[in-house]
């Protein structure tokens, strides 16, 4: 065997019984540091005959790759162990790292769920102001001064004889004020009833107004329209059913009532939506206002509709008080995080 | 309006079940918002006459009774009500019956005083709310009659009659519409059929009665009846109308509210002999005032309509009777008002005077001109049955009945149109037959016209006898169409998907949306300069429109410290309006209190609370704004907000915040969002990623400390050096050696980061550049630069 090879055997058999890596990196200075084992024999190389140089050089070269590859290997090996040490004994069931969290109120959250999938038949949206005129939130709407539905007892009224909006469909007047037909828009709103404070009645409240007009729009096209919706919002399996009721600013009118088991106390009718055909003394008004006939009741027809945000969440939520909205206590709020 | 079932089946077959009556009427228009089972269906419950009655020995609050049950012996009861005399007849329930409520009826001692049953009230046996002492029944009631016979089984109907159908505030008309719907026979039509057809003897006379006002009152009838005996009402008649929820008064009045309940006129009794001269129907005169039967004095305008006599007003016309000239007990003849007014008119006077009735309810709804006289004639022939009277043989009657509703034509076409499929036009005409409608004239099959019968006013265009074939049809067999179209984004879109956008950022950095009211408290309104007050707010709580979030929001802060909650940040979205106009603006608000972290974090119990610059990162979602520092009262540390060159609100530590129970200090800012809105345009565009390294060099430095973080940016930017890329603030202390000194001074480290976009940067230039920043910070702003 060549001085080399036992070298090498050497080597190999104290780096497998190294213990540590300290003892480890004193073997490797051993062998093949700058005053090392291999070192020495490159200086021996020099006075060889030449005619072992070759065979020699090879065979140091082979040792120092073995030497180094089994360092290398080993020390792998030390760091394996430290890394699986050094999680051993995390318990895995210790709390994740806590991150603060918002919360979007419950209402947006209805607004938004429900604005999304209007938006998805077509519907753009439309603003009007809280502060309306008499003629906006009565008159325009077929409810004339002194009309059995034109309820003042209700309403807030500032000193200069405006008042708060009973109702989002003041938007219906507005948006055919501002843009002749066709017209296909939605309005998110505020409105405002004079009304004592209870379990399901608020002063301000939040309604989708929705309004489409266009040649033969037709009750079939209504009953489309939200009968899609409201499974949307309640689930395909959601019953939908419309009743004939009365608003002065549609005819026919009707409210919608859903069932679905999904919701709690499942096997009930909820109403959740008032909706009729657009009256035509609404058309009427409107083009009275716009000085034309923009609104032509014998060649534009149309569909409006009211939902109400907080009674909508409080059904899909299973929130069992309106007055909890205005509260604001981050124990509800972050319920719905 | 409550409706009696058994009364309505005395007009018209039903379906044969509640349910199946409820859900016709409901899914027809007719919603029904209450089913209640009446009547006093017991065993053992029976009619009983009080022979005697004497104070309990033991208790002051009880009496003892002997009751004559029918059977000849003698029971004694022991009673804690009040309300009886000695000879009326009560309802007895014997031992061994039920009551409602599974109460039963045991024979036992009272107190020591032994009770062989006991009396009862209305509530008691479910015919009436009122449970305020025994029921009295009739003098007439027979000794010993079953109670059931006396109030048989029925189910009361608590029914929403839309304000369009003033014909459905009333049995016969409710009735009349189940007969359309079901397509039965209805049997009530006799009552309305003009007096001399209906076999009414009295001829109608132009005498004793003068209109002056003639618009608000077209039409006034009086009858005369004469030799009233003003007595309790027999049960028959007091039993019916309790049933719908009216206390029986005496014989008269029930009569006047029975003939409402079942025919929806309203008609008005007065003492004959209390009235002077003839009947004038009138305007008030300005400021009259009125002592009405409700006992209460009104001040009348000249809005109001009244009637009067030849000397003074006897009652506000279609809304309540007068005091004076009631009927009492001691009336002897009674002149039956049944009129026409002006809907518009009582609907004016009921709610300026805010005094609404029973009777102006109906009128302002509009009553069926073809039923006055007929319910002038029911109600005169029943006072004459139940209070022995005779009828004159003269009405008085002045004014003309108004006119039936005009034709209303309906294009076949139109029809087809609105709803959305073909209905066959024989089969709109048998609905609308069937409402009482009757075709006036047909031009060949495109259009028909229509006489609308005089109870259905509200049947005026196209639309209305539409609604009517829609409701009869069914709604349910109209299919359901998809009518969906393309629309351009809108101004409101944009405005929607920007504050979308913004309150996601929001909670992305853990901030709570609130919500509160856009109505502020009366309490806040020192705080609110101009504010818009309410002209009718209806509590304190709500008497103004705000001008901020910030009061709203501060509320949210206070509810949840008293909460207890450890970390408050929330935000709101929402309009304010700026006085004089009220002019709609759009905000953003936040609020902060208490700890920087909510949950206990096992790594790192370090505590921290939020402060001014949580508040002024959490505004950096929204993009870069400067905070100048000003002055307000209220708070302790208060900045204006600038984006770019314009004020855009304010932010700072409120002072005083004790007041709202906090402990821990309450940072506010308010934001207005529309010059933010404009700015937030999509104007990003891509630009290229750094391809060589950066070299980051520290620089560390004492300051004075009046020396600002703004100041000393402003001295590295004012360099102009190109190879600078950012400057970052990494530490920031006081000397702090427990006082202040004049001289103290503060250290900041910052990071400075180098990079050229085309090349690697060597040390050396590097270095040349921080040396030369180094010493301008040195020389301009006097930094004692550390190494």
């Amino acid at each position: 065997m060549h001085p080399l090879e036992q070298l090498r055997d050497d080597a190999l058999a104290q780096i497998a019984s190294a213990a540590d890596e300290r003892v480890l990196e004193s073997v490797r200075v051993r062998f093949l540091g700058r005053s090392g084992s291999l070192s020495e024999w490159s200086d021996k190389m020099k006075s060889l005959p030449k005619e072992e140089k070759p065979t020699v050089g090879k065979l140091l070269n082979e040792v120092r790759i073995a030497i180094t590859a089994a360092i290398e290997e080993r020390l792998e090996s030390f760091r394996a162990e430290k890394e699986s040490a050094a999680v051993a004994n995390i318990d895995l069931s210790l709390p994740g790292t806590p991150h603060e969290r918002g919360a979007l109120h419950p209402l947006t959250q209805m607004l938004d769920r429900s604005i999304a999938v209007f938006r998805r038949m077509g519907f753009a949206l439309a603003e009007g102001p809280d502060i309306e005129t008499e003629w906006h939130c009565f008159d325009a709407l077929n409810t004339p001064s002194d009309h059995p539905a034109r309820n003042e007892q209700d309403t807030f009224y500032l000193p200069d004889g405006r008042l708060l909006r009973t109702h989002t469909s003041t938007v219906q007047i507005r948006a055919m004020e501002s843009a002749p037909p066709p017209i296909r828009v939605i309005a998110p709103g505020a409105a405002y009833r004079r009304d004592e404070i209870d379990a399901t009645h608020t002063t301000q409240f939040h309604q989708i107004e929705g309004l489409y007009v266009d040649e033969n729009v037709s009750v079939a096209d209504l009953k489309g329209t939200l009968e899609f919706f409201l499974r949307e919002l309640f689930g395909a399996e959601t019953a939908v059913r419309f009743r004939p009721h009365y608003f002065p600013f549609t005819e026919p009118s009707f409210e919608i009532d859903v069932k679905s088991s999904a919701l709690k106390g499942g096997e009930q009718w909820v109403e959740v939506c008032g909706c009729g055909m657009v009256h035509p003394a609404v058309f009427e008004a409107v083009n009275q206002s716009r000085r034309d006939n923009a609104y032509d009741p014998e060649k534009w027809t149309g569909f409006a509709f009211g939902l109400g945000m907080d009674r909508l969440a409080m059904i899909l939520f299973d929130i069992p008080d309106i007055r909890l909205f205005a509260q604001n206590d981050l124990r509800f709020l972050r319920q719905f995080a | 309006m409550k409706f009696s079932v058994n009364w309505l089946r005395e007009f018209v077959e039903l379906p044969p079940s509640i349910d199946a009556l409820a859900e016709l009427l409901t899914m027809s228009g007719v919603e029904i918002e209450g089913i209640q089972k009446r009547g006093a269906d017991f065993d053992k419950v029976v009619v009983a006459q009080i022979m005697d009655s004497k104070p309990h020995p033991n208790a002051d609050r009880l009496t003892v009774c002997v009751v004559d049950d029918g059977t000849g012996t003698k029971r004694q009861i022991v009673c804690g009500a009040k309300n009886y005399r000695v000879g009326d007849k009560v309802p007895l329930a014997l031992p061994g019956a039920e009551l409602t409520g599974g109460l039963k009826i045991r024979a036992s001692k009272l107190r020591g005083v032994e009770s062989e049953g006991m009396l009862c009230s209305a509530k008691e046996l479910g015919v009436a709310e009122d449970a305020a002492g025994l029921l009295i029944l009739s003098p007439e009631a027979k000794i010993g009659t079953p109670i059931r016979d006396l109030f048989p089984l029925d189910t009361i109907l608590d029914v929403e009659i839309t304000p369009n159908r003033g014909d459905l505030l009333s049995h016969f008309g409710l009735a009349r519409e189940i007969a359309a719907l079901t397509n039965k026979r209805f049997v009530g039509q006799a009552l309305r059929l003009p007096s001399k057809a209906a076999g009414d003897a009295p001829a109608l006379q132009k005498k004793g009665i003068k209109i002056s006002a003639l618009r608000e009152c077209p039409f006034y009838s009086a009858r005369r009846i004469e030799n009233v005996k003003i007595g309790p009402s027999p049960d028959w008649l007091r039993a019916k109308i309790e049933s719908i929820g009216i206390r029986s008064i005496n014989n008269v009045v029930d009569v006047s509210n029975f003939v409402m309940l079942e025919l929806g006129q309203p008609t008005h009794a007065f003492d004959a002999d209390k009235l002077r001269g003839e009947i004038n129907v009138r305007l008030a005169h300005e400021a009259e005032e009125f002592l009405a039967l409700d006992g209460k004095t009104y001040e009348l305008t000249r809005e109001n309509l009244v009637i009067a006599d030849g000397e003074r007003t006897v009652g506000i016309a279609g809304v309540m009777g007068g005091e004076e000239s009631g009927v009492t007990d001691s009336t002897k003849n009674v002149l039956l008002e049944s009129a026409y007014f002006l809907p518009a008119s009582i609907r004016r006077t009921a709610r300026d005077l805010n005094l609404p009735s029973d009777a102006s309810y109906r009128f302002e709804r509009g009553v069926d001109p073809q039923m006055i006289l007929a319910a002038s004639r029911r109600a005169a022939a029943l006072i004459c049955k139940v209070a022995g009277a005779t009828s004159a043989a003269t009405i008085g009657v002045a004014g003309e009945l108004p006119p039936d509703p005009p034709d209303v034509s309906l294009r076949y076409e139109g029809l087809d149109q609105l709803v959305g499929i073909h209905i066959q036009p024989t089969t709109a005409d048998t609905i609308l037959t069937r409402f009482g409608l009757s075709k006036s004239r047909s031009d060949s099959t495109p259009q028909s016209h229509w006489k609308i019968p005089s109870h259905r006013r509200d049947l005026q265009r196209e639309v209305d006898l539409i609604e009517e074939i829609i409701r009869a049809h069914g709604i349910e067999k109209i299919p359901s169409a998809d009518r969906s179209r393309f629309t351009p984004l809108s101004e409101a879109d944009r405005n929607f998907d920007f504050e979308t956008k913004l309150r996601r950022d929001l909670i992305a950095i853990a901030l709570t949306e609130a919500r509160t009211s856009s109505l502020i408290a009366r309490s806040e309104l020192a705080k609110a300069t101009g504010a818009i007050e309410l002209r009718n707010p209806l509590s304190e709580d709500h008497v103004a429109l705000r001008t901020s979030l910030i009061a709203g929001l501060l509320g949210a802060v206070a509810r949840n410290i008293r909460a207890g909650a450890e970390r408050i940040a929330l935000f709101e979205i929402g309009n304010t309006f700026s006085p004089p106009t009220g002019e709609q603006q759009r905000k953003l608000a936040i609020a902060l209190c208490g700890q920087a972290a909510s949950v206990k974090d096992w790594r790192s119990a370090k505590k921290r609370q939020l402060d001014f610059f949580d508040l002024k990162g959490a505004l950096n979602v929204l993009g870069t704004f400067e905070f100048r520092r000003s002055k307000q009262s209220g708070f302790v540390l208060m900045a204006e907000i600038f984006y770019k060159t314009d004020r855009i609100g304010y932010g700072g530590q409120l002072s005083a915040t004790t007041s709202i129970g906090a402990n821990a200090p309450v940072l506010i800012a308010e934001i207005d969002l529309k010059r933010i809105a404009q700015a937030k345009e999509y104007t990003q565009t891509f630009k290229e990623m750094d391809r060589y390294p950066e070299v980051t060099r520290d620089v560390a430095m004492f300051v004075g400390l009046q020396v600002t973080h703004a100041e000393i940016l402003a001295s590295i930017a004012s360099a102009n050096e190109p190879l600078l890329e950012k400057v970052e603030l990494f530490d920031l202390f006081m000397e702090n050696d427990g006082q202040k000194k004049p001289d103290m001074k503060k250290s900041l480290a910052y990071s400075l980061t180098y990079r050229d976009k085309n090349r690697t940067l060597t040390s050396e230039e590097v270095s040349a550049v921080h040396a030369r920043i180094r010493e301008r910070l040195r020389n301009e702003i006097g930094a004692e630069l550390r190494e």
